[in-house]
């Protein structure tokens, strides 16, 4: 079931008029199920591994927590179950077709065409919650969870299966035992977080991704360099308002049920450097590596090289940090890549931090403040070249959008003779233009995050008279209904990771 | 008196306002969308069904329909009766003949065999209740699984279904709103494509007569020629169509349009296209084309129709066609013109069901 379905709206309904319907102690064991109902729309085989996934990290969390010795070794064997059971799941193209080989080798028979594995969503998102809770316990700053549902209901919790937000247990836990009330003040927030998030997927970034020709990020070479940056900056935009949007939505959704979820994204592309990049894209997963990969490798940095200026203590934490990164998103040389341009940009960004006092971006003056804001939005966008594309295409796409000769002149004549009838064209690439369809969405994206910016404020439209709610949420539902007799259906890309 | 909390009064402002602006911006849409100015910056319409000649010859046979007064004989087929028939040509030697003048409408549409054609069929004779009801067809039409993947994709279609009966919220907007017709043409706006595709549409629709005829420009290539079942480009042919064999189901759907007659009263007429002779290597030779004619034949005068074979207007030049089924400009009005001679033939002979019913129809 697709959180952009009407199914899903329906679904939801129902599981938030029961679950306030139900006295509480019996809320937590509808969750669960309405949780468990969702994850069968899905498939029946993904409710049991998570299940599995559950039950043993529930009781590896009270070994470690009664365990006197060989705790280092449970959360060890903790972190190696949930890492294999990524590995084996997720990460199965680079071992099925060797071992489908070996088996068909072995006269074992299977079915043709060869083996299939269960892919299960969100089991990255799962995988990284796991294994900091049973750090968190180990390092005895979270007390395992006694009630087996509760837990289970943490990693299969709906709102926050497919994509997350990445949710540590200390701080959802208590939330599920006693969310916050709603009132009308706090359902119109909800309300207007999942308007706001359909709007990001729906209307900007599902539009934006129909626009991009299919085959760009395949073969580059086959367009000019105008397309293959429009349509870089577009990706850019996609990938953002399509995550975005889908934690907009889920926030929504759970605020309903009075728990509140991490806001994952805080206006990234208007970040002044890197670190605030980092603190702004993802948060609840930067955070998580910040916590459970930075601070260790500083820590143990720390150990052997004492002086914090050393060159090592600048680039070992983020480079290490961001590969993890990169490898979370999927186990390729691109995503390795992806990381390790992070890495070197936070790196860069350390270095020239040793020259002075560090000021915060605030403290910039304003021209400054724009500046580091494109450059890095520059950086970023360049960034996503080899996250989006294998290695070889990701170079010839670069070299491609930087070379000069791939850039041509716009056929304004052209367009000038066919606008006026008097030539006849088939093709858009005729001009010679990038495509204005675009530029055309990228405006409402931009005014809705300066807005957001500007009024520090998600749902700003709060503020506004209720006359002016009501006209925009026409005009919202207008476009999403126009929108929707085109045959342009895209899954959420983060659900893939 | 309870006072009503200002949040809470502030969501129904804005649900009322809601409800409110979606209102005005529907039915003033609708009111733009009905007046002379909108038909003539954009005369385009649509009923999002994914097949867009199908919807220049539906939005076509309106207009035609609102011109002329009604429609004598609707032309249905597949792009074969699209770019073969000029229905004004056919009319004009059906004058010539009778003295008679016939409307008829051209309903051809590419890709789609006897099968989606069944369903349009009724569609079409229960809107426009023609005297006659001509259906093109050829030895592919009747191939099992030949044209599958637009029956599929067509028959699903959410407003073909409310053309149906089967009512559904999209099908009866999208067929009573004049707004989202003028919208939907331009609906995949955003897709990759729509600039590659939208400007054939145009063209297309520029080039599609009032009676609903497109002509084709192209011309056919070494059509003398017999195809070589060695060649690679001819594979597929050869692979589909040898071992011909009439599939059960494709009669069925024939006879559905056949049954016409008894259902709604309308005459059906089945015409053989006069595809190239060459053709017929594919299929296994003229002998399986005469095999195909008979049990043809049969079927549908034992269904009350009539048949018209190739032969009866076999005398297209070889620059009247723009491969060995379609015909071309130069093809498509001496076909038309012998169309229209032989159906005054037909509505001559009074022993017929057809001329019964016709005479007083079309007279």
């Amino acid at each position: 079931m697709s959180i952009t379905s009407l199914a899903f709206v329906a679904f939801c309904v129902v599981a938030i008029l029961v679950y306030w319907l139900l006295p509480s102690p019996y809320r937590t064991g509808w969750l669960f199920a309405a949780s468990i109902g969702f994850l069968l729309t899905w498939a029946w085989d993904l409710a049991a591994v998570l299940l599995v996934v559950a039950t043993v990290n529930f009781y590896l969390g009270r070994w470690l927590e009664v365990a006197v010795n060989k705790r280092r070794f449970l959360l060890w064997t903790g972190i190696g179950f949930n890492v294999l059971v990524l590995v084996a799941l997720k990460y199965n193209g680079f071992y099925v077709s060797a071992l489908t080989s070996l088996l068909e080798h072995m006269g074992v028979q299977t079915g043709g065409g060869g083996l299939k594995l269960l892919l299960p969503i969100g089991l990255s998102f799962i995988t990284v919650q796991m294994i900091s809770y049973l750090v968190d316990i180990h390092n005895k700053i979270l007390k395992p969870e006694p009630r087996w549902l509760d837990f289970t209901l943490y990693v299969v919790y709906f709102p926050k299966l497919l994509s997350g937000p990445v949710e540590r247990a200390r701080t959802i836990l208590p939330k599920f035992k006693q969310p916050s009330p709603l009132d009308m003040s706090a359902a119109e927030q909800n309300a207007w977080l999942i308007v706001v998030g359909l709007m990001r997927k729906l209307i900007l970034a599902d539009t934006l991704l129909s626009i991009i020709p299919g085959d760009i990020f395949l073969h580059p070479e086959s367009y000019v360099g105008q397309d293959l940056a429009v349509c870089l900056l577009a990706y850019a935009f996609v990938i953002y308002n399509d995550f975005a949007g889908y934690t907009s939505i889920v926030r929504g959704v759970s605020g309903f049920f009075g728990i509140e979820l991490t806001n994952n994204f805080k206006l990234p592309y208007f970040a002044r450097n890197f670190t605030e990049f980092w603190d702004r894209w993802h948060v609840s997963l930067s955070q998580w590596l910040r916590d459970y990969i930075f601070f260790p490798v500083s820590r143990a940095l720390a150990k052997k090289v004492p002086n914090r200026d050393h060159f090592v203590h600048l680039i070992a934490p983020p480079i290490v940090t961001m590969l993890v990164s990169g490898m979370w998103h999927g186990l390729g040389w691109n995503f390795l890549v992806w990381g390790g341009l992070h890495g070197l940009y936070l790196f860069f960004e350390r270095l020239t931090m040793l020259r002075g006092p560090r000021r915060l971006p605030d403290e910039w003056p304003k021209w400054r403040q724009v500046a580091s804001a494109l450059v890095v939005f520059g950086l970023v966008v360049l960034a996503w070249i080899p996250f989006r594309m294998d290695l070889a295409t990701a170079w010839h796409y670069l070299s491609r959008m930087f070379t000069l000769s791939a850039w041509a002149k716009p056929n304004l004549w052209l367009m000038r003779m066919y606008l006026t009838g008097n030539e006849k064209v088939s093709n858009w690439a005729d001009f010679k233009l990038p495509d204005v369809r675009v530029l055309l969405v990228l405006i409402p994206a931009l005014l809705l995050d300066w807005n957001q910016h500007r009024r520090k404020s998600e749902t700003f439209f709060l503020d506004w008279p209720a006359w002016a709610r009501g006209l925009f949420l026409a005009i919202v539902i207008l476009a999403l209904l126009l929108l929707s007799f085109a045959d342009t259906g895209a899954p959420f890309i983060y659900q893939g990771f | 008196m309870t006072r009503v909390p200002l949040q809470k009064k502030s969501a129904l402002t804005v649900i009322l306002s809601l409800i409110f602006f979606l209102v005005i911006i529907a039915t003033s849409s609708e009111l733009v969308a009905r007046t002379p100015w909108v038909e003539k910056i954009s005369p385009y319409r649509s009923v999002g069904n994914y097949h867009y000649q199908f919807e220049i010859k539906w939005f076509r046979l309106q207009d035609y329909v609102k011109q002329n007064g009604g429609v004598d004989v609707i032309i249905l087929g597949s792009s074969l009766a699209n770019t073969g028939i000029d229905p004004d040509v056919m009319a004009e030697a059906f004058y010539e003949q009778t003295g008679v003048n016939l409307r008829i409408f051209n309903f051809g549409v590419e890709g789609l065999t006897v099968a989606p054609n069944s369903v349009t069929a009724g569609i079409l004779v229960a809107r426009y209740h023609p005297a006659l009801l001509v259906y093109v067809t050829e030895m592919r039409d009747f191939v099992a699984g030949n044209g599958m993947a637009y029956e599929t994709r067509f028959l699903a279609d959410p407003w073909l279904q409310y053309e149906l009966g089967n009512f559904n919220g999209y099908g009866w907007a999208v067929d009573h709103s004049a707004a989202l017709q003028h919208y939907l043409p331009y609906r995949n706006w955003m897709r990759a494509d729509f600039l590659e595709t939208m400007p054939v549409y145009l063209v297309r629709n520029k080039y599609t007569t009032a009676s609903g005829y497109e002509p084709e420009f192209a011309y056919g290539r070494d059509l003398d020629a017999n195809p070589d079942p060695n060649d690679p480009n001819e594979a597929a042919n050869f692979q589909e169509y040898s071992n011909y064999q009439i599939a059960p189901a494709r009669l069925g759907n024939l006879r559905t349009i056949l049954d016409l007659k008894q259902d709604d009263g309308t005459p059906v007429l089945i015409v053989e296209m006069p595809v190239h002779s060459s053709f017929y290597i594919y299929v296994g030779g003229e002998g399986v084309h005469q095999q195909f004619q008979q049990t043809l034949a049969s079927f549908i005068h034992f269904n009350g129709g009539i048949f018209l074979p190739a032969e009866a207007c076999n005398d297209i030049p070889l620059e009247g066609r723009s491969n060995r089924w379609h015909l071309n400009y130069l093809g498509a009005p001496i076909f038309s013109k012998c169309l229209g001679q032989q159906l005054s033939i037909l509505a001559d002979q009074q022993n017929t069901d057809f001329v019964n019913v016709n005479m007083g129809g079309l007279k």
